[in-house]
């Protein structure tokens, strides 16, 4: 379908007719700003097709504000080799003719209704039956035709062709097709969806229900098999119990074992009456054997006695031996003793002469001293007393001469002041020398000079030079006078100094201090030798001689008494000592003397104390010897006591007696014990016990047996009455049913799932087959917008998924997940691939874009400039911009709209 | 002249679940009724005295209303009525002859021997020697002792026993239970009355098996019948056997070739009746029209017959080329019905996946149709 003139004439912003001539078969670009009349001249292309004629809707169309106007639209198109011309007007002049003229064939005009419907069935849309056309009567045109800014909206337009288009597709693989294969799939589905879910194809519905029910009556049936084993198991645990019931009703087996336990009770008793004999032969044993062992005690009494006589006379006599030697032990010590006294009293005058003598020669030492000391301080004394003399002097002389170091000192300062004054006095003074020849004198201030000297002429001085006269000179100077007096005053106080110490001069004074110190000094020298002489003191001195003297008087009194004692004593030791020892040789010293005698004393000492104890031994040994005697004879008098033998004998009598009974008492009570023994009483016991346990528990049991019996018999009872194996045919009834009917119903949903499966296989294999040249011409298109490009269609024939290479290779996302400016490309771009599609089924085809593409990016929209261009060389694109300057590279020459409007 | 109605094996309170809940409910309450037409049998025939050799019930533990219902059952005959337990409704400890006996459902006229001892009775004059279970399966002989037991003199002994004769039987089927062969003649039996078979069948001159009265089963031959047998001295008892039972149960068994094979099965079903109790097994292969047809028939017959069993496991469906022209299966849904041809047969196809490729099949084809 080729446009070639569009006239449009009292259509809204066209209140003049514009036309549209000498339109190309390939690209024509229409360019103007906005309210130009882009959208009019589409709007009107629409209408011109899609409305009816005498639609009301039309009002739409005419001019604001016009009222009267007609709109209309004539439009020249080739299509099949046929020229056909529209006019179409609305409102005021309801018009519509179509004229046909094929190459050469006869001119076809078409009216009105006829006309409308033959352009709809070639362009492939509806009418709307009532009121103004809708998108969804658009059909081809209304998804070849992109209105401004819905180029990327592609599915809903798409469904309004898709039965055009399936159309095409279908003539085009007719031999393909199912006359009811769509249908088919439905009630498979659905017949499906009744017994499986959609989605997991898990039962549902019904078959869910039987197998729900199949399951519920197999737990059913186990639990009543169960229930029918245990009932089972119950009769004949019951069979069991009766009969062993009725075996021991018929001979308890508990009668047995209480005739045992009476037969073990009998002989129980009379092994305890064995018993207790024994016990009371016990007892006489027991007695027995003390009486036995309180005669034992007494004959072993009689027996001790005669040997405590015997025993007795051995000790006596031991006694008397002992003290026999003891007695012997004595007289040795006496002898000895008497020999040590002896000895010992030679030693004592021994020692007593020898002290004698050491005390004479003691006093004549110190006699000998204290004579020495006597004379020597009688002589120390004088000395001393001398000395005493010497410094008593020396020291009044002292105190005569006495000056102190202070007058001494005043003195020397008033001296040393005069002598000042008088230098000062000098050195101010009128000196006068003078020479005066041999002989020759002058007398100065009456003083006689000769010979040569000076003088210091501190006041008017008179010379007085012989045969001359008298020469009076005064020394000028104010102080003169005021030195010379402070030196009379100075001479004044010297003066009186030295006379209250009555002195003459200094120079006395300093001799007389000299003189002083010596004094001193030999008072000290004189101090000293005393000191030396009699350090306490000459009383001190005095007192020791005196006690020197006293003890001296003592010394020579003691040694004319020793003279006269040394006299008897020595008489004395030679009375005593000559007959029995030399006479010394040599007198021993005492200290010899007193240790001999020490060691005499010792012996003496210890020979009287060995005389001691030999003594005491005898004293002792004569005191048992008078015991033993007198225990020996005690003894003796028991045993010879009257009767006694007699006793004696009817003790050992009864002894042997009482002997025999324990051994016969014994005897038995051994052949008692082997009687107990043998019988065992406590196993007899444990039998007893065990026969008597028997016999209850079997009585027990029976008991519990028939109680058993009782209850299994109720239970059982009320068991049968529920029917479990009628019921367990029931639920076997009802399970065959219902596993029949689950298995149908399984076989079913398996045969639909299958069936399913394979219709839709197929379908989708067929699907893929028919849209394979869509498929194919999209392609085209994509590869050229994007870099290995690939997409999808799905069974709606909408491009699906977008596949192309990327950044990180492959990328895909499916058509509702690009970008608007993709998805506006691949609108444009799948519409391309519908025309191509169209034309090849031999329908008309025109592309119309109303600024589309503003979202695309130089490199895109250069690309799709491309894809246009050759989709314009097999259809005719009528193509509105505002933006001329995008396209002006697509080889055509741009109409703009105002030149258009001009020219109306 | 002594005579007797002997029968066996009522398996009262058996339910029957491989078929329909209704159809199984009719099939139970037929062995209450077939025992009413026992009783009416003996009261027609005058019958002096009824045995019955066991499995009276089909268990232990049935509902009371059933063992109330069954001794109703048997009202219509007021003459003795002899029975002994078998291996189903063993006399045990505790059975469902103490429960009938508490419940006191046993009327009068009824014995039930539960004990190996003879049973004398007046009127009529006769000895009855019961060999009655008292375990549920037994491998003694209880029927030893009645070679040992005297009974008074000019009374006719009649033995019971429930259990399987030996050497009948192939060895080692069965072997619980036994009863020695020529049992009859080596106790000085007139005649043994045995249950535990549903079939009837003569043993030896004096011996036989009653059978069930009522058919419960589909490979049972010559059940369905009780036995009128009349003793005159020593003389062989007369024995005459009699239809008892309602429902003929019976077991259709075909492999369906070519199309004119399930025309065959077809008119089998077509002539069922209600009394009739079928079970099929096709297998083969058949053709859309065959299947529906077949398919047809057996909902057809299950609304008449008493029980209609199909297992149609084995049978293939193979649409023939005219099957899919009818079906207008064009495009990819005639690509569908051939794989689903292909995946029925040929090497390497399982049970499973040829069964579901056919049921798919059958499926499309029914909603092509």
């Amino acid at each position: 379908m080729k446009l070639s003139r569009i006239r449009i004439a009292q259509f809204r912003q066209f209140r003049d007719a514009i036309e549209i001539d000498g339109l190309a078969p390939g690209l024509n670009l229409f360019t103007g700003p906005n309210e130009t009349g882009k959208s009019t001249i589409v709007t009107a292309l629409r209408a011109a097709f899609f409305e009816r004629y005498r639609s009301n809707s039309a009002e739409d169309f005419r001019p604001w504000g016009d009222g009267s106007a007609a709109p209309s639209v004539t439009l020249d198109f080739e299509h099949g080799g046929e020229q056909y011309q529209l006019l179409k007007s609305f409102l005021g002049k309801k018009r519509c003719e179509l004229q046909i003229s094929g190459a050469g064939g006869p001119v076809r005009r078409l009216d009105g209704a006829e006309a409308e419907d033959h352009l709809a069935t070639l362009l492939g849309f509806q009418h709307a039956s009532k009121g103004a056309s809708k998108a969804e009567h658009w059909g081809i045109p209304g998804l070849l035709w992109m209105a401004q800014g819905t180029a990327q909206d592609v599915r809903e337009p798409l469904a309004h062709a898709t039965g055009h288009l399936r159309t095409v597709l279908g003539s085009a693989v007719s031999d393909v097709a199912s006359s009811h294969g769509d249908d088919i799939i439905a009630r498979v589905e659905s017949a499906r969806g009744e017994l499986l879910t959609a989605r997991s194809g898990k039962p549902t519905g019904g078959y869910l229900a039987a197998l729900e029910r199949r399951d519920q009556l197999i737990a059913s049936a186990a639990q009543v098999a169960a229930e029918i084993e245990e009932y089972r198991h119950k009769v004949d645990e019951l069979a069991r119990l009766q009969q062993a019931h009725e075996a021991d009703q018929a001979q308890p087996p508990w009668l047995e074992a209480r005739d045992q336990e009476r037969a073990a009770a009998r002989r129980l008793e009379d092994i305890q009456e064995i018993e207790r004999t024994l016990g009371e032969q016990r007892v006489r044993v027991t007695q027995i054997e003390e009486r036995a062992a309180l005669l034992r005690t007494q004959l072993d009494g009689y027996a001790k006695e005669t040997r405590t006589v015997d025993a007795r006379r051995v000790a006596l006599a031991e006694a008397r031996q002992a003290h026999e030697a003891a007695a012997a032990g004595v007289g040795p010590w006496r002898q000895r003793l008497e020999e040590s006294t002896r000895q010992h009293e030679a030693a004592r005058l021994g020692a007593q002469r020898a002290r004698l003598r050491e005390r004479r020669l003691a006093l004549d030492r110190e006699h000998g001293a204290l004579q020495v000391s006597v004379q020597a301080a009688t002589q120390a004394l004088a000395s001393a007393q001398a000395e005493q003399a010497r410094q008593q002097d020396h020291e009044r002389r002292a105190a005569a001469l006495r000056i102190t170091e202070q007058d001494l000192a005043g003195l020397r300062e008033q001296a040393r002041l005069q002598r000042e004054l008088e230098l000062r006095l000098s050195a101010v003074a009128t000196r006068l020398e003078f020479a005066l020849e041999a002989g020759q004198s002058l007398a100065i201030d009456g003083d006689t000079v000769q010979g040569s000297g000076e003088r210091q002429l501190a006041k008017s001085t008179a010379l007085t030079l012989p045969g001359v006269g008298r020469l009076t000179i005064t020394p000028g100077g104010a102080d003169l006078t005021a030195l010379r007096r402070q030196a009379d005053e100075a001479g004044e106080r010297l003066s009186s100094l030295l006379l209250g110490l009555n002195l003459a001069s200094t120079d006395a004074a300093e001799a007389r201090a000299r003189e002083y110190g010596n004094t001193l000094a030999e008072a000290k020298v004189a101090a000293a030798t005393l000191k030396g002489l009699a350090p306490q003191g000459i009383d001190a001195l005095r007192a020791q001689l005196a006690r020197d003297e006293t003890r001296l008087r003592e010394v020579e009194q003691a040694r004319a008494q020793l003279l006269r004692q040394g006299d008897d004593a020595e008489q004395q030791a030679h009375s005593a000592i000559q007959p029995t020892t030399q006479p010394e040789t040599s007198p021993l010293s005492a200290q010899e003397a007193e240790s001999r005698l020490a060691a005499v004393e010792r012996t003496l000492k210890q020979i009287n104390t060995d005389l001691h104890k030999a003594q005491l031994t005898a004293s002792d040994s004569q005191a048992r010897v008078d015991a033993a005697q007198r225990e020996h004879d005690a003894a003796l008098a028991l045993l010879t006591a009257p009767g006694r033998a007699e006793k004696e004998a009817a003790c050992r009598q009864s002894f042997d007696d009482t002997l025999a009974q324990a051994a016969s008492a014994r005897a038995r009570v051994e052949s008692l014990l082997a009687q107990v023994e043998q019988a065992r009483p406590d196993i007899l016991k444990q039998d007893l016990e065990r026969y008597r346990r028997s016999a209850e528990q079997l009585e027990q049991a029976f008991h519990q047996r028939r109680d058993a019996l009782m209850r299994l018999d109720v239970e059982l009872q009320a068991a049968g009455a529920r029917g479990l194996e009628e019921r367990q045919a029931e639920i076997a009834r009802d399970l065959a049913q219902a596993r029949r009917h689950a298995q149908e119903l399984t076989h079913r949903a398996q045969a639909l799932d299958h069936l399913l499966t394979l219709l839709r296989d197929k379908r989708a294999t067929l699907t893929a087959r028919l849209q394979a040249p869509l498929r194919q011409h999209l392609q085209r298109y994509v590869q050229l917008l994007f870099p290995q490009g690939h997409v999808d269609l799905d069974t709606d024939l909408m491009p699906g998924t977008l596949a192309r290479a990327g950044t990180l290779g492959l990328e895909s996302a499916a058509f509702d997940e690009l970008s608007f400016g993709a998805r506006e490309q691949l609108g444009v771009i799948s519409r391309l691939a519908y025309a191509d599609l169209l034309l090849e089924a031999g329908r008309p085809t025109l592309v119309i874009l109303d600024d589309a593409l503003v979202h695309s990016d130089d490199q895109r929209l250069a690309q799709m400039k491309r894809i246009l261009f050759d989709a314009a060389t097999r259809h005719q694109v009528l193509l509105f911009t505002c933006h001329p300057a995008n396209w002006r590279d697509m080889g055509v020459a741009p109409r703009a709209l105002d030149g258009l409007r001009a020219r109306g | 002249m002594l005579k007797i109605l002997h029968t066996s094996d009522w398996q009262i309170g058996k339910l029957f679940g491989q078929f329909e809940s209704d159809d199984a409910a009719l099939l139970a309450d037929a062995r209450f009724q077939v025992v009413e037409g026992l009783a009416h049998l003996a009261n027609a025939e005058q019958v002096d005295l009824v045995l019955v050799a066991g499995d009276v019930f089909d268990a232990q533990t049935v509902a009371d209303r059933t063992i109330h219902r069954l001794f109703k059952a048997m009202s219509a005959y007021a003459g003795p009525w002899i029975m002994i337990p078998g291996n189903h409704d063993a006399g045990l400890a505790e059975s469902v002859w103490t429960r009938a006996r508490r419940l006191g459902a046993v009327p009068e006229n009824v014995t039930i021997c539960l004990r190996s001892e003879p049973l004398v009775l007046a009127r009529p004059a006769v000895a009855i020697l019961p060999a009655p279970m008292t375990q549920r399966n037994t491998y003694a002989d209880l029927t030893e002792w009645f070679a040992g037991a005297d009974t008074p003199a000019g009374l006719p002994r009649i033995g019971m026993a429930h259990g399987s004769v030996q050497g009948i039987l192939a060895e080692g089927i069965d072997s619980t239970n036994p009863i020695a062969a020529g049992r009859a003649a080596q106790a000085r039996l007139d005649y043994l009355a045995l249950g535990d078979w549903h079939g009837a069948r003569q043993v030896d001159e004096r011996t036989w098996y009653s059978g069930t009265p009522e058919t419960d089963r589909f490979r049972a031959n010559a059940s369905g019948c009780a036995l009128l047998v009349s003793l005159d001295g020593g003389a062989a008892p007369r024995v005459e056997v009699r239809a008892t039972g309602r429902y003929r149960w019976q077991s259709v068994v075909a492999t369906l070739r070519v199309p004119g094979d399930v025309d065959n099965v077809i008119d089998t079903l077509n002539s069922l009746m209600a009394q009739d109790v079928v079970t099929l097994e096709i297998d083969g292969q058949i053709d859309l029209d065959g299947h529906r047809r077949l398919l047809a028939a057996i909902e057809q017959a299950r609304g008449t017959a008493r029980g209609v069993l199909a297992n149609l496991g084995d049978l293939r469906l193979a649409p023939t080329q005219d099957d899919i022209d009818a079906l207008h299966a064009d495009g990819y849904v005639g690509e569908v019905i051939a794989e689903l041809r292909a995946a029925q047969e040929g090497p390497g196809v399982q049970g499973d996946d040829a069964r579901i490729a056919r049921d798919a099949l059958a499926l499309l084809a029914g909603m092509l149709a």
